[in-house]
């Protein structure tokens, strides 16, 4: 176990050091770099090429892509993330920003995605190939299948129309400073995002509990008279819910950095939106450094949850 | 007479008059009546894209327009600044509601809603086969390639497979998409590569789990090459993975370039449901068609698709159902 563990910590290193490598070099092969987006974006018709080498020299992006990738690397491994081009402030601290929006908004669509699937799972499994069933996974793929952003505008023009709540994406509030306020400026994007996730844990906790209610140990338990709502939730769910925890954690870490849409449609200053926005002003050490700790992050929540998944059923062997 | 007295010659009487790709439709739709109607839905869709011009009643790009009840030859300032087309003699003909001239509305811009929806069915198919394709095919080469002679190309590949899962999809799209002119070839391709690391993994797992068997072993103790093995013996096998990957990538491509073309990254010069969609964002409340029938027309199709590829993934390989 311990073994495993050190093994798959020092392989999470080096996906880490692929991944940065490759976002190193990525984005330094999109066309431009931040000093001729900025004039580009001015087009004043006085910018020199002295100005953009001026402004390329301040930026360190003079330096050759060698040079640059030996003192990223040597920077990264000392956890200095460098600091934004455009805001000059560290990346730790514009993450420090971005990071509870993301949070918050991640945290409600995974309550909303799975206190929808995990009923609909349920009795979609113990209802098997019978009406609701069908039409419980009929939903389910009609869900999956509906763009985040479509159900989102149909849901604004909803609220729009009869007027059923105010919008508000001037004034973005967290949770604990105005909880009215935050929670109708989530509510759209939390269900929109909560849908489109439940379809997948929904399919999987109906596949892994008809697994379980084959076995021999929910024959004997129905045998000895217990009621089914027993058998179920005491019996079979305990082993069925197992694989649907693992999808929980790893689809809360990548919620963090994926909710580009919704942010960018509701104004909300995330961690995804900050990485688009990093993509297309070429600010390389804001992009480099997101995508480092939300790879972080997500390799990091995998082995987490793998070893817990070991820890908490004794008949997966980890090796 | 001597023809029937012959039973050799003689056809039954339930296959004289079938086609036969009519029979083989109606034995799919007794097992996947759901399969079947999406299949439906998926050719119409085809027919819509081929001949989008003849169903389209329009040029998607025509801008209609309309006389200007307010036009004046020679306005003042004033009234100008109160309406800046009072001097032009022809209007935009923009933000229409459904009519029988333009059967969903037109545009802000003044194209016909309907006929831009139609349009827009051949970038989504074209995107979600051409994506799905690709994505199979490279996942095959690197899938097959790393279950089958295993060593340091698996260890490699599957690193490089772990790397860019841990990416974030949308991300690694964006920053493909830019690296040179977003056209729909360069979207389609860099959708495809995305997909990669996912089909590597699935074919990957069925080589290892085909090449396992003891078919395998016995043809390596008659002496069989390993590109006996590989074409005759392994390839065949995994077949209906390949299949399913396929069939079931189709519509997340579809949402892929909606959700690209929404967020303005998406391919130039082409109509683009997703970017329908966000046109209509700035009129939503007094104009709702443009993106009501867009992100309908998504809707339908990737729900099509993914019932399609849903009763492939039943037919080809039972023991995944319902998964």
């Amino acid at each position: 176990m311990a073994q495993y563990a050190i093994r798959r910590v020092v392989l999470n290193f080096f996906v880490l050091w692929l991944v940065a490598t490759l976002v190193f070099l990525a984005i330094r092969v999109l066309p431009g770099n931040y000093a001729t987006q900025q004039f580009a974006g001015l087009n004043l018709g006085g910018v020199t090429p002295e100005a953009i080498a001026q402004a390329e020299r301040t930026l360190g992006l003079d330096k050759s892509i060698p040079e640059q990738y030996v003192e990223f690397m040597t920077d990264t491994i000392t956890l200095d993330l460098g600091e934004s081009f455009r805001t000059k402030q560290s990346v730790w601290s514009e993450l420090g920003d971005a990071l509870p929006y993301s949070l918050e908004l991640g945290m409600l669509v995974v309550l909303v995605g799975f206190s929808v699937a995990i009923p609909v799972g349920v009795i979609s499994a113990v209802k098997q190939d019978r009406l609701p069933d069908y039409a419980l996974r009929g939903l389910a793929i009609t869900a999956l299948a509906a763009p985040v952003f479509w159900t989102a505008s149909i849901a604004v023009i909803f609220v729009l129309k009869w007027d059923l709540f105010k919008i508000d994406v001037a004034n973005q509030p967290h949770l604990w400073e105005d909880p009215k306020g935050a929670i109708q400026w989530y509510l759209i994007p939390m269900f929109a995002g909560g849908f489109a996730s439940t379809a997948s844990t929904m399919r999987l906790l109906r596949s892994e509990l008809l697994e379980v209610l084959r076995q021999d140990y929910v024959r004997t338990a129905r045998a000895k008279g217990l009621a089914e709502r027993t058998v179920i939730i005491r019996h079979a769910m305990r082993n069925a819910f197992l694989p649907v925890l693992t999808v929980m954690g790893l689809t809360f870490a990548t919620l963090i950095s994926s909710q580009i849409v919704l942010e960018s449609m509701f104004n909300i200053p995330g961690v995804g939106r900050m990485l688009f926005q990093s993509i297309f002003i070429r600010d390389y050490p804001l992009f480099q450094g997101l995508v480092i700790i939300t790879t972080f992050v997500i390799v990091f929540t995998n082995l987490a949850v793998d070893l817990l998944y070991g820890f908490m059923d004794p008949r997966v062997r980890l090796s | 007479m001597q023809d029937t007295a012959s039973p050799v010659l003689t056809v039954p009487e339930s296959r004289r008059l079938s086609v036969p790709g009519v029979s083989w439709f109606t034995g799919f739709a007794r097992k996947k009546p759901i399969g079947a109607v999406a299949l439906v839905v998926v050719v119409l869709l085809v027919l819509i894209a081929v001949f989008a011009p003849f169903i389209a009643r329009y040029d998607p790009n025509f801008v209609f327009e309309e006389v200007n009840p307010d036009y004046k030859t020679s306005p003042t300032l004033a009234e100008l600044a109160a309406n800046p087309d009072i001097g032009s003699r022809l209007v935009v003909n923009g933000l229409e509601g459904p009519s029988w001239e333009h059967w969903f509305g037109t545009t802000r811009s003044g194209h016909d809603i309907y006929a831009r929806v139609i349009h827009g069915s051949r970038l989504s198919l074209i995107v979600g086969l051409g994506a799905s394709a690709i994505a199979v095919s490279l996942g095959l080469v690197v899938g097959v390639a790393s279950g089958f002679y295993r060593g340091a190309f698996d260890i490699v590949s599957q690193r490089l497979v772990d790397a860019l899962q841990a990416f974030p999809g949308l991300v690694l799209l964006l920053l493909l998409v830019q690296v040179s002119e977003p056209s729909v070839r360069n979207t389609v391709f860099a959708m495809g590569v995305i997909g990669v690391p996912t089909t590597t993994r699935i074919i990957r797992s069925s080589t290892l789990v085909v090449q396992s068997t003891d078919y395998i072993e016995a043809a390596r103790a008659i002496g069989a090459t390993n590109f006996r093995i590989l074409f005759r013996h392994i390839l065949p096998n995994i077949v209906s993975v390949v299949l399913i990957a396929f069939s079931i990538g189709i519509g997340a491509y579809i949402i892929f370039e909606a959700t690209i073309s929404f967020l303005g990254v998406g391919p130039r010069g082409v109509v683009s449901w997703g970017k329908m969609v966000n046109e209509g964002r700035a009129n939503l409340e007094l104009h709702p068609w443009l993106t009501v029938f867009a992100g309908s027309a998504i809707a339908l199709v990737v729900i099509a698709f993914n019932f399609l590829g849903d009763a492939v993934r039943d037919v080809l390989d039972p023991r995944l159902r319902g998964t």
